[in-house]
């Protein structure tokens, strides 16, 4: 079955076009990576897929869900780490996960969040509030929040930016702990993060969906020796 | 319960803000005690009068707060992943007013406390009054929305500044417009604060009288279109932020 089906999926800002008719499907349980430069149009992507903005033109489902008509019930089954850190200031970590646990109506809510506590490790920073957090733990924590409601469907938007070595580590664990049980598109400017994370990888430039396959066949596709090689070979239409 | 949920968040925000408490309630609180110990021979300084012109001063930093509070949420992205959740825009305004009534509570029973100590005969119109300012607070509370809808984090506390300001000089709390010439006393007269006091003085004076049409018409007006503009700029903000 499929999570997400994209169809003609546009975003027209005035004369720009920042996503242009892409096509996309992305299976249940499946982890997927869209990468691509700067200004590519991921991130655009990203949020029309996650109903944070409406395209232009063409139609989404999310687990054969239309992500206009059905809005409502295709925000319950999803969630979404946003590239800056989504977190409330002035609350501590436990307080975060509460209010998230809160908007989301968790049933079992203590048993969630102490999931997540033990997940991410979060114990030392339990009481403190967010904004004395580090720029790394401030991170881990957004990406605790949105696991909150057992996302089936799980948005990462560039996760790892930020964050120093031993902790970008760590998070490829979790995300390696979540594959298969949740579906998960990722944005990353890391090419090790995509190849050694995803299923499969789709390859955006000037707002179009240029490349779809596995590390291995685009690889093969670009006829270079490594992935990141053939990522910007198929990037710039071989220009580099 | 989204609503709920998203008030009770707000107030600790708010709350855990220690230079929110000062404006809110230190400030007017001193403000009330020490214009009481001057005998100014003005009538607008009459613990009668002066109290309720405190109570409407305070108000205008609940708008100082509430801007600072929504220009700050969508600065730190916050609100994107609120947008993404199934929280619906009524949770969200309704979210913001609810976490304000408990500091309007707050307030105007400390207010009210100060000024009994201070001479004020206690009557059950008081009681009234601080029930009929949680109304008078809608409005305050619907422009913060509005300013820390369309200002950023830095703008948001000057541009509510000048509410502060409006309050103080078009109100009637420090003097009455009367004494203000006939432009400055139509232009109070047109401001929604001068009927807002007007409406709170009378409440609690049990003078009903006092309170003409017009203040409640203007009070009315200025409150509807401020719930209105402030609910479509907010929805329209964020959209356009996450854009």
């Amino acid at each position: 079955m499929l999570a997400i089906e994209a169809k003609n999926l546009t975003k027209k800002y005035k004369e720009k076009t920042a996503v242009n008719s892409i096509n996309l499907k992305i299976n249940q349980g499946e982890l997927f990576a869209l990468l691509g430069t700067n200004g590519a149009g991921k991130t655009t992507t990203i949020k029309m897929l996650s109903t944070l903005i409406l395209p232009t033109d063409g139609e989404i489902k999310i687990n054969e869900l239309d992500i206009v008509k059905d809005r409502q019930k295709v925000k319950e089954i999803l969630n979404v780490s946003t590239q800056e850190t989504a977190i409330a200031p002035n609350l501590s970590v436990k307080e975060n996960l509460e209010f998230m646990a809160g908007v989301y109506q968790i049933p079992n809510r203590q048993e969630k969040i102490n999931e997540l506590i033990k997940m991410f490790n979060l114990y030392e920073v339990l009481n403190q509030k967010a904004k004395t957090l580090s720029g790394g733990w401030q991170r881990k924590v957004s990406i605790a929040i949105s696991l909150i409601n057992d996302a089936e469907i799980l948005f990462l938007d560039e996760p790892t930016l930020g964050l120093d070595v031993i902790a970008r580590k760590e998070l490829w664990s979790v995300i390696k702990n979540l594959k298969g049980k949740i579906t998960i598109i990722l944005t990353t400017h890391y090419m090790e993060e995509a190849e050694s994370l995803s299923d499969r990888i789709g390859i955006m430039a000037k707002g179009n969906l240029i490349a779809v396959g596995t590390a291995k066949e685009l690889i093969k596709q670009a006829g270079s020796e490594t992935f990141e090689d053939a990522f910007v070979k198929i990037a710039t239409g071989g220009e580099i | 319960m989204r609503t709920l949920n998203f008030a009770k968040r707000n107030f600790k925000e708010i709350t855990r803000d220690p230079l929110s408490l000062i404006f809110a309630v230190i400030l007017p609180l001193f403000l009330l005690f020490i214009f009481q110990q001057f005998n100014i021979p003005n009538e607008s300084y009459n613990l009668e009068n002066f109290t309720p012109g405190i109570v409407i001063f305070g108000f205008s930093f609940i708008t100082l707060f509430t801007a600072m509070l929504i220009s700050k949420d969508r600065t730190t992205s916050l609100l994107i992943r609120l947008a993404i959740s199934p929280m619906t825009p009524k949770d969200y305004i309704l979210g913001y007013m609810l976490s304000i009534i408990p500091i309007i509570l707050i307030q105007n029973i400390l207010f009210f406390i100060l000024a009994i100590c201070l001479g004020l005969s206690f009557s059950i119109n008081i009681i009234w009054a601080i029930l009929v300012s949680i109304i008078i607070a809608i409005l305050f509370i619907c422009i913060g929305i509005i300013i820390g809808s369309i200002s950023s984090e830095k703008a948001s506390s000057g541009i509510s500044s000048i509410i502060v300001q409006l309050v103080c000089f078009t109100s009637g709390m420090y003097f009455p417009k009367e004494t203000l010439g006939d432009v400055f006393g139509k232009i109070c007269e047109y401001l929604p604060f001068e009927s807002s006091l007007t409406i709170l003085k009378g409440i609690m004076s049990n003078n009903l009288n006092s309170i003409k049409t017009r203040n409640v018409i203007i009070f009315v007006i200025y409150t509807v279109t401020a719930l209105v503009i402030s609910i479509a700029v907010f929805r329209k903000k964020m959209i356009s932020d996450n854009k």
